[in-house]
């Protein structure tokens, strides 16, 4: 998988980054991701894991370093050129449009897309990924469950066709069951070709999920390899995962 | 709301439908009522009734030229009186002062109403909430005051006069400016549904319920809400033009009034401003009503404390309008859909089955 080390879709490299006047959030941070690789970014309150996925779409641009979408520099890109890019990043929370139907959510995914064939063949692709959002095709997205609600969000960044997805706390406020079926989405939509940048507070679960590990503490990347390898850790299983590794 | 044909093998797996009324029976309504509307002056033999519906018709082509900025992007404009004051304005100058025959007036008036829109538009919209509403009436009370101090070309406070532009008698000059109206309803109502089908409608509707998650996924908001702004100008100007020739006198206080931009944002949250036949229902119970009241109550204020009433009424009972209010009446009384929440234990089995079964390609029914 990534030992035949392909070309990095996304890279950041010594990223210095922050919010108006305050101290530097980020402090050099360099992260890689591979084609067809779940990359998760895991690290305590405060890390930098949120700002690492601002910076990567554009809404935050660094004060030092340089990001790089398939190659290119794409530092001073702002969000909609990035998206155009192929690089779709799904916000924290519920970010579907509740007044609206499932499938319009889905097709403003492809808003930037013209071509109306492309978009219908999107469309297939992504019913066929997600049962649920040809399902509930004509149902207003604020009718459904959170866990639902993520796989139209899902569904709707993959539109585009995208290079690299950004996903930050997938599963925040959903319960066991929906947690296990979103990251099911996850490593399927890794199957399809997309390279995935998570971020993720449920640690354990979603190392279990990744191929590869970043461990972030106070804006750098403290720890990173094959997510399994950091699973059995036990300095981080001490530090980041709270506790020890069951079984 | 009607989906893109090229998508409808995908929506015809069973999910509820929010209309669903067989396509063929909406039809058959629609045309059943075009036909009544359209009879409506041969029904009649009174110029009263007959002005009234000429009225109305006014009100129901402001309310949906105003929809085009309300509706879409949930920008409340209270000052859309503006654009009908200028384009009556501009209709009655183009022809008083320039001897332009009328059509060419009405049309060039409301081209010229969209030209003047897109710079108002380009300040009015970097705001938004109250900030865009105050925008909006800030406008028009300047119009008022310059219609009124400009004596040389508006004529000032004693108003404008236009000629009739067909000399014929006051119940066939009704009649002609039913039909003229109509039609132009019937072209405003046909761009409003096409671009609520369209993508650029989605992206518009984004904008009405997030804007900033709309401009995330690419809409690019501010070219589209410019567009839907100069359109609404366009057709409320339009409807302006057409008042200036039926009505044939001006006044600055009654065409650039706050209480006409009142009446358009009541008549299409009435109707509901997500439909496409919302304004025009509402300018249907706002126009009959008025009538009504001042009949009623004779020439007093009174039917402004009674519209209000009404006003308050639809806020507090059907806050979505009178056609959604409807459509959830009729929907009580048919089959009703299972909350999509509600799984039986069968169900859910039946559910999971799917989920694993889904991985093999072609599982998908």
């Amino acid at each position: 998988m990534a030992s035949e080390s392909p070309p990095n879709l996304l890279e950041l490299d010594r990223i210095e980054a922050g919010y108006g006047h305050a101290a530097l959030v980020l402090r050099g941070l360099t992260i890689t991701v591979p084609r067809s690789t779940i990359v998760c970014l895991v690290g305590p309150n405060g890390a930098g894991k949120s700002t690492v996925l601002k910076v990567a779409s554009g809404m935050l641009h660094p004060r030092g370093g340089t990001v790089r979408l398939d190659g290119h520099d794409v530092t001073r890109h702002g969000p909609q050129q990035r998206l155009r890019a192929g690089l779709a990043h799904v916000l924290q929370g519920h970010s579907v449009f509740p007044e609206m139907t499932v499938g319009e959510n889905v097709r403003l995914g492809a808003y930037t897309v013209p071509d109306r064939a492309t978009v219908a063949t999107r469309v297939q692709f992504v019913q066929h990924l997600f049962p649920v959002v040809s399902e509930q095709w004509d149902v207003l997205a604020g009718l459904l469950s959170g866990g639902q609600q993520k796989q139209v969000e899902f569904a709707r960044s993959l539109m585009i066709d995208p290079k690299v997805v950004l996903l930050d706390e997938p599963s925040m406020g959903l319960d066991p069951k929906a947690t296990a079926t979103v990251f099911e989405q996850i490593e399927r939509m890794r199957d399809t070709g997309t390279a995935v940048l998570l971020v993720e507070q449920n640690a354990r679960r979603a190392l279990q999920t990744a191929d590869i590990g970043c461990v972030l503490d106070l804006g750098r990347v403290h720890m990173s390899g094959p997510a399994p390898e950091l699973l059995d850790d036990p300095e981080l299983s001490q530090l980041y995962l709270g506790g020890h590794v069951a079984g | 709301m009607p989906n893109d044909s090229d998508l409808a093998d995908a929506s015809a797996q069973g999910a509820s439908r929010p209309w669903p009324i067989p396509r063929l029976l909406g039809t058959g309504t629609l045309g059943a009522l075009a036909i009544l509307v359209l009879s409506f002056p041969f029904l009649t033999d009174t110029g009263y009734l007959l002005s009234t519906g000429v009225f109305i018709l006014n009100y129901a082509l402001m309310a949906t030229g105003w929809n085009f900025v309300g509706g879409f992007t949930g920008y409340i404009s209270l000052g859309h009186a503006a654009y009908w004051g200028l384009g009556a304005y501009a209709t009655a100058i183009m022809i008083t002062r320039l001897d332009m025959p009328w059509y060419l007036a009405l049309v060039t008036s409301a081209a010229a109403v969209a030209v003047i829109a897109v710079p108002v538009g380009i300040a009015a919209l970097r705001v938004r909430g109250a900030s865009f509403v105050i925008v909006t009436i800030a406008f028009v009370m300047i119009l008022l005051l310059v219609f009124q101090s400009w004596a040389g070309v508006t004529g000032g406070s004693s108003g404008l006069m236009v000629p009739r532009a067909f000399d014929v008698l006051r119940t066939q000059h009704h009649q002609i400016f039913f039909y003229l109206y109509a039609a132009a309803l019937a072209l405003t109502l046909l761009v409003w549904w096409a671009i609520d089908r369209s993508r650029f409608g989605m992206g518009l509707k984004a904008i009405r319920e997030d804007e900033d998650k709309a401009r995330a996924l690419g809409v690019p908001t501010y070219a589209s809400k410019l567009v839907v702004f100069v359109l609404s100008a366009f057709f409320t100007g339009l409807a302006g033009g057409l008042y200036a020739l039926w009505f044939g006198d001006l006044d600055p206080v009654f065409q650039f009034s706050i209480l006409m931009g009142a009446y358009m944002v009541l008549m299409a949250l009435l109707g509901g401003i997500r439909e496409l036949f919302g304004p025009v229902l509402g300018a249907l119970v706002v126009g009959v009503s008025v009538e009504y009241f001042k009949s009623e109550f004779g020439d007093t204020q009174f039917h402004l404390v009674a519209t209000g009433l009404l006003l308050a009424l639809v806020v507090l009972f059907m806050p979505e309008g009178l056609i959604p209010w409807l459509r959830g009446l009729f929907q009580r009384f048919g089959p009703r859909a299972s909350s999509i929440r509600e799984v039986s234990a069968g169900e859910l089995a039946e559910q999971v089955e799917r989920e694993h079964a889904v991985d093999e390609p072609g599982s998908r029914s």
